[in-house]
């Protein structure tokens, strides 16, 4: 009977909790706890500070006319009315759109060619993996440079090419018929870089079991892309997507240099309207209500596509 | 959840730039004149978009602060070189943070944005006098008839030819109007066999279209604005019609706006590519460096339509409304606005000294297109005259294309353009 007793007793509550392991547990645990907050502090002091701050600053600014050298005076919706009625505003808003529509897919598909080329054992592989990421870690300044230089209507390398074959030359940047798809090529060009790169490393941990199933049943290799790799890239495909469309709305530098937004407004981005207002012409406030308006953008276009592709949980 | 965090992090890191600027303490509004009694001293930033390079820091640091050290021992001296691309951010962002430099150059048209929100310091008008500029030289440095900076030096907009071309076609001399113009352009412009543009007859393009536009708005007895700057002018049928004449001079083929060479790169006259074009006075300094062969086949005039009109820009130079050590501020203002500081600055960039004493100089002497601009400064004119200019003037260029480009006519282009400027002067 005492050797049933016993355990009977251990597994009774007791009114004498310093001995039991519970809140020796309990303690480790908001110790780790207080541990995790001292680790994420500094990050967390520094959204709220460069990010959070600014953030709240810029929502209320947006409701004022403000102008840097004279105190902020509260207009209401002024701004955002203001913006949505300035046709170059549109223009740009729809620009941006166009240059992410062209920039954004066309981008991803040759960076998941080339990914799907550089996956295979190719000879000097590292080499090419290397050309393809080099545009992403060269200042967009530099690249810029370089395309004015190849797009010069008398001396660049394009119009030298289109020579040799006998076909008339263009004014890349200055015209309006070509300004834009001018500026989406480089944009293009520049973006495969990274994404070229998080899709290798995507395929390169795809699990090699389900391939040789899959060549096992006789899949062809056509659909064992349609049919397992491009699924097994879809929390990829989400990531790219999504840093890629904010990128493409962030599009500033290339358009600075290159074309300044023009001919006529044809390349003019919302960055660089955003820019132009507040830097350029001393509208704080309107700039502040653009940048709302590009946030919005941005928030829905995320959410849109998080909701169409099931988020970046990785679903198969 | 985190592409949600991070989407929403990179979309408000757009705007934190602009944020961090309305974060800031206002600097202007209000700000007292400054007092400039006490004794020159004490440490002043000077926001500079003169002497670039390696040899204008030379020439400024090197030679002209040190004069400017020698005279005030106790005034220390900070450059922050700038180009005129960067100098309206600069000034922007100096405003927002409270670091406005003490010391700033401006350029044409700037001083009654700056001046009308009190983030420039009013200069006495003994300055104004005390050597000789033309009248119009001074107008863009005053605000509400008050000095608020001193001319350095200037860059005018005139119109070159080429002597050569003129002489093959038979053609005495320049144009003396518009219809002039139009027909000798079309006289000169040359196309190859299969209708490809060899030469233009006219490039109104290479130098910036506002400067271009404004310049033919004045020489056909246009006004930007009203005196009080508070009234739009230019959308007037002298206005409408300085447009129509490049969209005309394109439909002729006798100019092309495509027709445009990068900086630094030979002009479009230089490479024979078009006979007569706008250009700025600083092509003589270019012509002698890349093309001295060509000096003596270039002349130049000052054209207009109703009257003549020479585009007037240039850099000022002014003193911060906000500046703790005023007398030392003033004290370089002076020095820089003195004949020796503004011929050295000229001379350094090929520009238009502002000052009329200095055509006797050497270097002005030596400099045709530098003597000819100076000798017609009565008929230079200036741009601005409004304090809502630095938002209008963003505009002017984009809205003039879209007539170029042909989105659409002269007449609403310039309607829509005095509609921005109205809105622009109505939320002052």
């Amino acid at each position: 009977m005492a050797v049933v007793s016993a355990p009977r007793a251990v597994r009774a509550p007791s009114s004498t909790p310093p001995r039991s392991p519970a809140p020796r547990r309990g303690r480790a645990a908001a110790a780790r706890r207080r541990a995790g907050m001292l680790m994420v502090a500094p990050a967390f002091l520094h959204a709220l500070i460069w990010i959070g701050i600014p953030v709240i600053a810029a929502f209320v600014l947006s409701f004022t006319s403000y102008d840097v050298l004279t105190q902020p005076r509260f207009i209401g919706v002024q701004n955002y009315l203001d913006a949505f009625g300035d046709p170059v505003f549109r223009r740009g808003m729809l620009n941006t759109l166009v240059y992410a529509f062209f920039t954004v897919p066309v981008a991803m598909a040759i960076a998941l060619l080339i990914a799907l080329m550089l996956d295979t054992q190719l000879r000097a592989r590292a080499l090419f993996r290397t050309a393809v990421f080099i545009p992403q870690v060269t200042a967009t300044i530099a690249v810029a440079l370089v395309w004015l230089w190849i797009y010069d209507p008398r001396s660049g390398l394009l119009n030298a090419g289109l020579s040799f074959f006998g076909l008339p030359a263009q004014n890349w940047l200055s015209s309006t018929t070509w300004a834009m798809p001018s500026v989406i090529t480089v944009g293009i060009w520049q973006g495969i870089g990274l994404k070229m790169l998080i899709y290798l490393a995507a395929l390169q941990s795809l699990p090699k079991d389900v391939y040789e199933a899959a060549s096992v049943d006789g899949a062809s290799r056509t659909r064992q892309f349609f049919s397992l790799t491009l699924p097994l890239l879809r929390p990829a495909t989400f990531f790219v997507f999504v840093t890629s469309v904010i990128s493409a709305f962030q599009a500033f530098d290339l358009i600075y240099i290159l074309t300044d937004g023009g001919p006529a407004n044809t390349t003019t981005m919302m960055t660089y309207e955003i820019y132009k207002s507040a830097f350029r012409e001393f509208r704080v406030g309107y700039a502040c209500a653009q940048s709302i308006v590009l946030f919005v953008f941005l928030l829905v276009l995320t959410l849109a596509n998080r909701r169409l592709n099931g988020g970046d949980s990785g679903r198969h | 959840m985190e592409l949600s965090r991070r989407s929403f992090l990179a979309a408000m890191g757009l705007g934190t730039a602009t944020v961090m600027a309305g974060c800031a303490t206002t600097s202007g509004s209000g700000a007292p004149v400054a007092d400039v009694t006490g004794p020159a001293e004490g440490d002043i930033t000077f926001l500079c978009a003169l002497f670039e390079g390696a040899t204008g820091k030379e020439t400024l640091e090197g030679n002209l602060l040190k004069q400017f050290k020698e005279k005030y021992p106790d005034v220390n001296v900070t450059v922050d070189y700038t180009d005129y691309a960067s100098l309206n951010e600069k000034i922007t962002t100096g405003l927002a943070s409270g670091l406005m430099p003490d010391v700033v150059t401006l350029g044409v048209g700037w001083i009654p944005p700056f001046a009308f929100k009190n983030a420039i310091a009013p200069l006495p008008e003994s300055l104004a006098t005390r050597y000789t500029y033309e009248d119009r030289v001074l107008e863009p440095s005053r605000f509400d008839g008050t000095l608020y900076a001193l001319p350095m030096v200037l860059d005018t907009r005139i119109v070159a030819y080429r002597k050569d071309f003129f002489e093959e076609a038979g053609i005495d001399g320049p144009p003396k109007d518009w219809a002039e113009l139009r027909e000798i352009a079309k006289q000169l412009t040359v196309r190859d066999a299969d209708g490809t543009l060899q030469r233009a007859g006219f490039d109104p393009f290479s130098i910036d279209l506002r400067q271009c536009w404004e310049t033919f708005l004045f020489g056909n007895s246009g006004e930007l604005f009203s005196a009080d700057g508070r009234e739009v002018l230019f959308d007037s049928p002298e206005g409408v019609a300085a447009l129509q004449l490049f969209l005309d001079m394109v439909a002729d083929g006798s100019a092309d706006f495509s027709l445009t060479t990068e900086a630094g790169q030979p002009t479009t006259l230089q490479q024979g590519t078009s006979a007569i074009m706008m250009t700025n006075n600083s092509l003589y300094v270019q012509l002698q460096q890349q093309n001295p062969e060509l000096i003596d086949k270039i002349g130049t005039f000052v054209l207009g339509n109703t009257g003549p009109a020479m585009l007037q820009g240039g850099t000022m130079i002014s003193q911060s409304a906000s500046s703790k050590n005023p007398a030392a501020a003033r004290a370089l203002v002076e020095f820089l606005g003195s004949p020796d500081a503004v011929l050295v600055a000229a001379e350094q960039r090929g520009s238009v000294p502002a000052i009329s004493d200095l055509l006797d100089s050497d270097y002005v002497q030596g400099n045709p297109m530098v003597a000819f601009a100076l000798e017609n400064l009565d008929k230079a004119r200036s741009e601005g005259g409004t304090p809502a200019w630095m938002e209008i003037r963003e505009k002017i260029k984009p809205t003039l294309e879209t007539a170029i480009v042909g989105q659409q006519t002269a007449q609403q282009a310039i309607a829509q353009l005095a509609g921005i400027a109205d809105d622009a002067i109505a939320r002052l």
